[in-house]
């Protein structure tokens, strides 16, 4: 049993995050006070616009003769109020231990307002050594209230994990575009197309996270799904689109391949001779899964690279193999007290990690990148982003002049 | 299932609970470890949210599962207060988390069994307040104490600031200072930055200062003084000069001490700094809207200083605490207890206060709504740093109060009134209809006088402009868009009145044309007396007074208005 947890978010923030950056859907969390406080105050960092949450304040006498009826009452408070296309109630953990039947406040309210769609998803304590599947969960709820259509013939739908790449994963659309591949994305920053998700025949996830989506979309739906490998940095995307390619027999996205690589090779070729000379010994711990493809793209650079993952689904199986094989990448897969502990264990160089690993990092002075400003990580551009500005955004010269600082006035910083 | 029959308004803007009030009051301890007894998911948010606030809030957890919760997690409770004793802390605090008060855990049982001395439990009621959480939590302190200690002479502790509490580090930091200069010292804070020898030496302090008296605190001093025999303060407020300087005389006081030399010097100071050029000549035209619902004390010593010291005119403030409430109505407007956000948005435009004090959530709405000035005094804040520099406390907050005011809203206001730079001076004689030049006037005449002139001047070019583009004269309707489209959102609602009246030019009733109180419309029996009382309402608004009596006397199942109905509704109109 570890002291901490330093996962990025409560699933049900992951939840919460993912269905509010849909347009049409609006998300009602079922929880009492702190939950509702926590979620959308952590929450407003990466939401837009919107900022109310809708919240059952599950009390006391709610925990004791059930909150039902409540949480029926203000289903249809946000019916009236917004007219969204999908509610979906976001079940946290003192309903669930309490026992609320969900399913029997949606079909009621199914009976009584036909035109409303209303679904659920679990989230909590459902996942406590995975958060960011409370945002595949998500998913899977919208999921269940999209209707069958008729699959496009060698159509492909792209499967992103988190709401922040709803309309912004044109890194890797617009490539499969000019290769005349019929093509889905989901998300998408709207639900009406976020629909259409059901007519890809083969989808290809391009992350580890939305493993449930991907089954849902199969066994509901009739899609295929092939995972390939997250395609990031050079390699990693090469391979992905490659793969897209042979499966699909599209010659012409093979010829598009060979051209970005031709454009990107010259510059991955320097920044890989800077991190020849300056050795980075890389720590990067449990994030939205961008843990894993950061650290993919710095060991293509030549960085020795330790992951602690966020999750062990399937997919998470297959690129850890491919990690290791290709660039000797090590994952951290046993429990360890505290970030602390693993820093003084591995001493790396630097780390990504979360906000709230901070307070042990920055007392040690170790340069460090928090997860989430690093997402969107799809494609050859962000890798020679990343890899062209690495040393100058760890910033290593204000932790050495705080360092001399420190040691110039005896002070040893506090750590708890 | 059973239908709810009441109606409640959507909670959409959420407020902190028991479990944070209990957490930030336990992480400010900085040798005591604080121990989440709950999934990771509680853990996190609560790690990372008071991470915002304060840079070195740490804690522990015991990362339950469905599995844990459901079967009992006694024994991941043990396990990891094993782990946290091997690190060495002063004292074990356990917070338990909503889904372990479900199962209702025997913590009590696995603390005993584990045997560290200075362990304390805290369970937080599901559904309590964060201010009902920080007293339950400083209560539960009050176990660490040793009960009989040498008193130190000259020595209070300060009681109330806990992490997460926007700012309490300035005013901590201001107070302290305060009271060193008379002589007196803070021998522990409950609980923000004590260490847990400080908080058992608590009792040897000869007074408790409550210094968030709507929030949090006096139970807590009003059980010290049972237990420990320390009397308590909780009646000044320190913020503002005269309340900063009558809270330091009350502590002189009570020792004995002759506090005078200190608050002449002070005061000649404070003063001094009031007679800036820059000070009256802008407070005296501000008008501000506070909206703190997590700091009711923040919100009851900001409105009274800025009433009444600095000629601020408080237009609205919303707070959670009913008793906040009840001391707002002598100085400022219209009094919101825990509104949604419809109602606060609402409150914010009608008002079209000058300024904003508030929290993250009101800075969104309030910018959604064209509102520009904002000061931060409330949490939750995203992300907002605080440190010793800015109290809002003490003479030294006072005079942050205002420079903050002034600097922040002064050039705000200019420069958003102010025309182009480039622009042209004049675009030629273009004529005016009477009505629209009405209604500029009458716009002038809401503006404050520090960016009148240069506001006018950018309306009157915009007006012009339009006027000849189209090729006719400046009209009221072009006024009109000018002054929707062109000027700052605090004035719009003042501008709508404009627009409202100057279509009945001529016919314009003043507030001194008499409206006779007969010649009301009146749909139910009104005593004579509360009748005389509408002498009191300017004639413009006194039909509307009627009907708003009226409708208040229907909703509290009254036949008639009667002078002690109108008291009432008086009061919570916070008139």
């Amino acid at each position: 049993m570890p002291l901490k947890c330093y996962e990025h978010v409560c699933s049900t923030m992951m939840a919460l995050t993912n269905l509010g950056k849909i347009e049409g859907v609006i998300p009602l969390l079922h929880g009492p006070q702190p939950c509702s406080y926590q979620n959308q105050v952590g929450s407003m960092s990466c939401r837009p616009a919107q900022l109310v949450t809708a919240g059952t304040l599950v009390n006391k006498s709610e925990v004791i003769f059930g909150g039902e009826a409540n949480l029926k009452h203000q289903v249809k408070n946000l019916y009236e109020k917004y007219h969204p296309k999908i509610i979906v109630i976001i079940n946290t953990c003192v309903p669930q231990l309490i026992g609320e039947d969900i399913a029997g406040v949606i079909a009621e309210l199914r009976q009584e307002i036909p035109g409303l769609k209303v679904t659920s998803c679990n989230t909590g304590f459902n996942f406590p050594r995975s958060m960011p599947l409370g945002g595949d969960a998500a998913w899977v709820a919208l999921l269940e209230t999209f209707e069958k259509k008729e699959k496009v013939p060698g159509s492909i739908g792209i499967i992103g994990s988190h709401g922040q790449e709803a309309g912004n994963l044109a890194s890797l659309e617009v490539l499969l575009k000019k290769a005349g591949l019929p093509c889905f994305m989901f998300p998408m920053p709207h639900i009406d197309s976020m629909t259409d998700i059901v007519q890809a025949e083969t989808i290809y996830p391009i992350q580890m996270t939305p493993y449930l989506t991907c089954k849902c979309l199969e066994e509901t739906f009739g899609a295929r799904t092939c995972y390939i490998e997250v395609p990031v940095g050079m390699e990693g995307t090469s391979r992905f689109f490659r793969g897209i390619a042979d499966r699909q027999k599209s010659q012409k996205l093979h010829d598009l391949v060979d051209e970005e690589e031709r454009r990107v090779r010259p510059e991955f070729e320097k920044i890989k001779s800077r991190f020849a000379k300056q050795h980075v010994r890389m720590l990067l711990v449990t994030g939205m899964a961008n843990e894993v493809s950061i650290g993919k793209i710095l060991a293509e650079f030549g960085a020795e690279v330790f992951i602690v993952p966020c999750m062990k689904n399937q997919f998470y199986q297959q690129e850890k193999k491919i990690m290791q094989e290709r660039h000797g990448v090590t994952f951290i897969e046993e429990e360890f007290e505290t970030l602390g502990d693993l820093i003084n264990e591995i001493k790396p160089t630097a780390v990504q990690v979360e906000f709230h690993a901070q307070v042990e990092t920055a007392p040690r002075l170790i340069p460090t990148m928090i997860n989430m400003l690093y997402l969107l990580e799809y494609g050859y551009d962000y890798a020679l982003d990343l890899g062209t500005n690495f040393f100058k955004n760890l910033h290593q010269p204000v932790y050495d002049n705080w360092s001399a600082l420190l040691n110039k006035y005896g002070v040893q910083p506090w750590l708890r | 299932m059973a239908e709810i029959k009441q109606d409640f308004k959507m909670q959409e803007l959420h407020r902190p609970s028991a479990f944070e009030g209990v957490l930030w009051t336990t992480m400010g301890i900085r040798d005591g470890i604080t121990v989440f007894h709950a999934p990771p998911g509680c853990y996190i948010n609560q790690h990372v949210n008071a991470l915002v606030n304060d840079w070195s809030a740490e804690m522990y957890s015991t990362n339950l599962s469905y599995g844990d919760v459901m079967q009992g997690a006694e024994k991941q409770l043990e396990s990891v207060l094993r782990k946290v004793i091997a690190r060495g802390p002063k004292a074990i605090f356990i917070v338990t988390a909503p889904s372990v008060e479900v199962t209702h855990d025997d913590v009590e049982g696995v603390a005993q069994n584990v045997g560290f001395k200075d362990t304390v439990i805290i369970r937080p009621p599901i559904g309590g307040t964060a201010g009902e959480g920080k007293d339950a939590a400083f209560r539960a302190l009050l176990d660490l104490m040793d009960p009989a200690p040498q008193k130190q002479p000259r020595s209070i502790n300060i009681i109330g600031p806990t992490y997460s509490t926007f700012n309490w580090r300035a005013d901590v930091f201001e107070l302290s200072r305060m009271l060193a200069g008379i002589g007196v010292e803070v021998n522990c804070v409950l609980s923000a930055g004590a260490t847990v020898q400080e908080l058992k030496q608590a009792p040897r302090a000869a007074l408790n200062v409550c210094i968030y008296p709507y929030d949090c605190g006096v139970a807590t001093a009003m059980e010290m003084q049972k237990r420990f025999g320390i009397p308590y303060m909780a009646d000044i407020i320190p913020i503002g000069f005269a309340n900063s300087a009558g809270w330091l005389e009350k502590i002189a006081d009570f020792f004995g001490i002759d506090a005078r030399p200190y608050l002449q010097k002070t005061i000649a100071n404070c003063f001094e700094f009031i007679c800036a050029n820059m000070v009256f000549a802008v407070t005296f035209e501000m008008t501000a809207a506070l909206s703190l619902e997590n700091n009711n004390t923040y919100a009851v010593g900001i409105s009274e200083f800025l009433a009444q010291e600095a000629g601020v005119q408080v237009l609205m403030c919303s707070v959670s605490s009913a008793a906040a409430a009840q001391r707002l109505s002598a100085s400022c407007g219209e009094i919101l207890i825990s509104p949604t956000i419809e109602q606060k948005r609402d409150a914010f435009v009608q008002s079209a206060a000058m300024v904003i004090y508030g929290n993250f959530y009101d800075k969104k709405v309030s910018m959604d709504e064209g509102f520009k000035n904002f000061i931060f005094a409330d949490i939750p804040t995203i992300g907002y740093l605080n440190t010793e520099n800015r109290p809002f406390m003490g003479f030294m907050g006072a005079k942050y109060l205002v420079e903050s005011l002034v600097n922040e809203v002064y050039m705000g206001i200019f420069l958003e009134t102010k025309g182009e730079m480039m622009g042209p001076i004049s675009t030629g004689a273009v004529p005016w209809d009477e009505a629209a030049q009405q209604a500029m006037i009458k716009i002038a005449e809401m503006m404050p006088h520090f960016v009148r002139a240069t506001a006018t001047k950018k309306l009157h070019q915009v007006a012009e402009q339009y006027a000849k583009e189209r090729n006719t004269t400046v009209t009221l309707a072009i006024i009109q868009e000018v002054a929707d489209k062109f000027t700052p959102t605090k004035f719009k609602a003042q501008f709508s009145s404009v627009f409202d009246d100057v279509p009945q030019v001529g016919s314009v009733q003043t507030e001194d044309e008499e409206v006779p109180i007969e010649s009301l419309n009146f749909s139910m029996p009104w005593e004579d007396e509360a009748k005389k009382m509408l002498e009191f309402v300017p004639s413009p608004f006194r039909q509307e007074a009627v009907s708003g009596t009226e409708q208040y006397a229907r909703e509290h199942s009254s036949a008639a208005v009667t002078v002690t109905l109108m008291e009432e509704f008086r009061k919570e109109l916070g008139m």
